[in-house]
């Protein structure tokens, strides 16, 4: 079965690991994801700055370690992701911004990618709140 | 078309689970998740109007938000793994989350 799972909660919400545990489910039962997709306050987790407490689980870290394990189609909200400060060298560059803190295996785009997803996958599954 | 509804937030400081209820089809399933496990804490109204639905609506809980907060699923409803939630996302045609 195809999935596209959309995440809408910062790395520092449970929603987040929630997501993330049920992503690598997703994969360990032999289904697939045809995209993630990070809106609101989810583009945080493809922020290369977020710096975890030792003690805790380094979620943005999980996301990208898993994204790129899987070779998977990880979108950030673009609209979303700029007006929280997440900005590839690209936006970076054309906002005359100081640094960029999104690269690989992260791309930015618009809305209409979740729309895409939505229409390709099986389930779309949204995940955010507590 | 059944549809499993996804709840994660604390149904004591929102309305959401009982908006879900409200809007549940006869063969819906409800899948607590997250501060939504606190909807079974024994002799709250939350959890008997949850025991109040028509049995073709299935009860599910996150068994790891379940231990989380020291609570154990009551008959009505079944503890869940993450391979399972995967698994209940194919059985029912959509899946709602109350974000």
């Amino acid at each position: 079965m195809k999935f596209a799972i959309a995440l809408f909660a910062p790395s520092h919400a449970p929603s987040s690991r929630r997501a993330l545990r049920f992503a690598q489910a997703t994969v360990d039962g032999g289904h697939e994801i045809v995209r993630l997709f990070f809106y609101q306050d989810g583009v945080h987790s493809a922020s290369s700055n977020v710096v975890s407490p030792q003690d805790e689980l380094d979620l943005a870290g999980e996301w990208r370690n898993f994204v790129q394990q899987h070779n998977l189609d990880a979108v950030v909200c673009i609209a979303a992701a700029l007006r929280r400060g997440v900005l590839n060298a690209e936006e970076a560059q054309r906002y005359g911004r100081p640094a960029a803190n999104l690269d690989a295996p992260w791309e930015l785009s618009g809305l209409g990618q979740l729309h895409e997803a939505a229409q390709m996958a099986d389930r779309l599954v949204c995940f955010g709140g507590q | 078309m059944a549809t499993l509804h996804l709840l994660s937030h604390s149904p004591f400081s929102d309305s959401r689970l009982a908006s879900c209820l409200r809007l549940l089809g006869p063969d819906d399933g409800v899948l607590l998740s997250g501060d939504a496990v606190y909807a079974l804490q024994p002799g709250t109204a939350q959890l008997q109007a949850l025991e109040l639905m028509p049995a073709s609506i299935a009860l599910y809980a996150l068994d790891e938000d379940l231990q989380a907060r020291a609570l154990s699923a009551p008959a009505r409803a079944q503890a869940i793994d993450y391979p399972t939630f995967v698994e209940l996302c194919g059985h029912y045609a959509k899946v709602n989350s109350w974000l």
